[in-house]
């Protein structure tokens, strides 16, 4: 009976999601090619060793696509792009998800703790917030990347994670401070329920849907940070493929000009993936609110 | 008969901000001095227009609000704190009931998660009893027990005030506070759910207060009843006293206020209605001080209290 109940709830949302993207092609579309673009990322990457694919191999530099078993041709290092492609692609998505997650649990905790107690410490905190928005977040990241010695993906998320939390907790808190005010967190309270009972167990719930939508479009976003920090030379370390590395390859104009195929496939890749998401993204976002639903 | 709970001159004041350094420049007095005493299985009334500050006594009860100053005894304890109140397990038996039964109720939560709630909270009960306890719950609020594995919004507002009614009678508390809990039912569901309320009552012994704008609702559930404005009460007594000899000008208006379908003394109706209005406006020095602020309570008989000036 109860897990009866359970379905039928997920069915109903879930019913809504698919309604939803069968009124709109375009994110259909971008959602199925999304999934197989990504699909044959993870597994191809799985096949793909990256310390052989990374070594340099002069002979080859340059090489025209097709040549060699090279689909895609090889760099300036002899390098297959395709592989490449594969594993930046990986690399790219990766670092994103993780610095969404990141960046998620710092801006939730910090949004929810504001708007539930509201008054001084609302107060105090967002002053914080305040002083946290002025800081130039891009040059200040590009300063502590070059600061540490030797940086890994972990501490590059870390320090991303570390800035780009403050615009999703500044939503957070807006939503929970009204939601915070509404009486079923009054009658948990009555109830005896303990205050970080009640924001993990009432509030956070009920965020959940801004939550998925800020967390959907913020992955795009992140995605392009990390790609573009890459590009400038900021981002991964060399031996670590990214899309930024082979975009910046452009960087050269004999390379832009004369050997588009060692940046063209990234750049296609990533703006492939940013609009694919920006456009599942509305339609979930949609899809959470029923007063913008097409139908 | 001994006292569940006594409330002392209770003043519950808001602070307005303003400038540039957001001093405080002035205080909104919700409530500004009370008096109130509640007897263990009795209903008690507290009528008044919006703002008067009617809900803001029920919050400060219940422990959602903090009282500026003043006394909130329960059972003999200071329960002012909320410190003194989590020691005594004190909302296990003060419970509330709100005015909106949709945003009173989590929406991602099913029904007996919520009812659960408060007995998972102060009592240590089994996995097997805690069932058997909610199954009961439901029952005497009588909804069926399939309605314990849907979701708030798949009820009617009835239902969901009923299951409102459910969580706050899951600890078997012994006073509830009832915060307009019919206001935004329609007539018919009104009087089935007071009548759920009024069979409580006799099953558990629970005290009730009520509040309430409708006068009609507080005529048929309570018996002690206090007309509240602007902060102040301004006529206390029993139900007889205050529908048959009201006292107090405001008293007089509000009970001129009820609606009478009765159309062929309509103009009659009318007529007496401004006529009242107009008594009030002229004679507002004889309830209200120079501030418009209610003279503190005389008493009249046994039962009945009202605001007035001096000693007379």
């Amino acid at each position: 009976m109860e897990k009866n109940m359970v379905a039928q709830k997920d069915d109903s949302a879930f019913q809504m999601v698919k309604r939803e993207f069968l009124r709109d092609k375009w994110a259909l579309t971008c959602l199925v090619l999304l999934s197989i673009v990504l699909l044959t990322i993870f597994v191809w990457s799985l096949f793909l060793d990256q310390d052989k694919v990374m070594t340099v191999d002069i002979l080859r530099q340059y090489e025209r696509p097709g040549v060699d078993g090279m689909l895609l041709g090889a760099d300036q290092g002899g390098r297959d792009v395709l592989a490449m492609l594969i594993l930046g692609a990986k690399n790219s998505i990766m670092i994103g998800l993780a610095v969404t997650v990141l960046m998620l649990v710092i801006g939730i905790l910090f949004g929810v703790i504001a708007g539930y107690y509201g008054g001084i410490v609302d107060n105090l905190m967002m002053r914080f917030l305040d002083f946290m928005m002025t800081l130039p977040m891009l040059l200040l990241v590009i300063v502590i990347v070059s600061i540490i010695p030797h940086y890994t993906m972990m501490t590059f998320v870390l320090v991303m994670g570390a800035f780009y939390w403050v615009s999703t907790a500044r939503l957070i808190r807006s939503k929970a401070l009204s939601e915070a005010r509404k009486d079923y967190i009054s009658a948990a309270k009555t109830s005896g329920t303990s205050d970080l009972r009640i924001i993990f167990g009432e509030l956070i719930p009920n965020l959940s849907s801004i939550i998925v939508v800020e967390a959907i479009l913020s992955l795009t976003a992140n995605i392009g940070i990390e790609v573009g920090l890459t590009f400038l030379g900021f981002g991964l370390p060399d031996s670590v493929p990214s899309l930024g590395t082979l975009i910046s390859y452009a960087q050269d104009p004999d390379v832009l000009t004369a050997k588009f195929w060692v940046w063209l496939p990234a750049s296609l890749l990533i703006l492939f993936i940013c609009v694919g998401i920006s456009y599942v993204g509305n339609v979930v976002r949609r899809t959470l609110d029923a007063r913008q639903r097409l139908g | 008969m001994e006292k569940l709970l006594t409330i002392k001159d209770l003043k519950v004041y808001y602070p307005i901000r303003s400038g540039i350094l957001n001093k405080v420049t002035g205080h909104i007095k919700a409530v500004d001095g009370v008096d109130l005493s509640i007897e263990p299985g009795k209903t008690y009334g507290i009528i008044g227009e919006s703002g008067s500050g009617k809900s803001t006594i029920g919050k400060t009860i219940a422990g959602l609000e903090k009282a500026t100053s003043g006394q909130i005894k329960y059972q003999g304890v200071d329960v002012l704190h909320s410190r003194a109140r989590k020691k005594i397990n004190y909302n296990k038996d003060v419970q509330m009931i709100f005015q909106d039964s949709l945003s009173s109720l989590n929406p991602k939560k099913k029904i007996k998660d919520i009812i659960a709630q408060p007995l998972k909270n102060f009592e240590r009960l089994s996995e097997l009893e805690l069932k058997k306890r909610i199954k009961d719950i439901i029952e005497v609020v009588g909804l069926d027990e399939d309605s314990l594995h849907k979701y708030p919004h798949q009820f009617s507002g009835g239902q969901r005030q009923r299951i409102d009614i459910a969580r706050a009678i899951a600890t078997r508390p012994k006073l509830i506070i009832a915060d307009e809990p019919v206001s935004a039912l329609d007539l018919s569901v009104q009087a089935q759910v007071l009548n759920y309320l009024k069979k409580i009552q006799q099953e558990y012994q629970v005290a009730y207060l009520f509040i309430s704008h409708d006068l009609g609702v507080v005529y048929h559930m309570c018996d002690t009843l206090a007309i509240m404005h602007r902060g102040r009460f301004v006529e206390v007594g029993e139900r007889e006293d205050i529908y048959q000899d009201p006292q107090h000008i405001y008293t007089k208006r509000l009970l001129a206020a009820i609606p009478q379908v009765d159309i062929a003394k309509r103009q009659e109706n009318k007529s007496r209605r401004q006529q009242i209005e107009e008594e009030f406006l002229k004679n507002m020095a004889s309830g209200y001080d120079e501030n418009g602020r209610p003279y503190p309570l005389k008493r009249l008989s046994a039962t009945h209290l009202v605001a007035k000036k001096g000693d007379e």
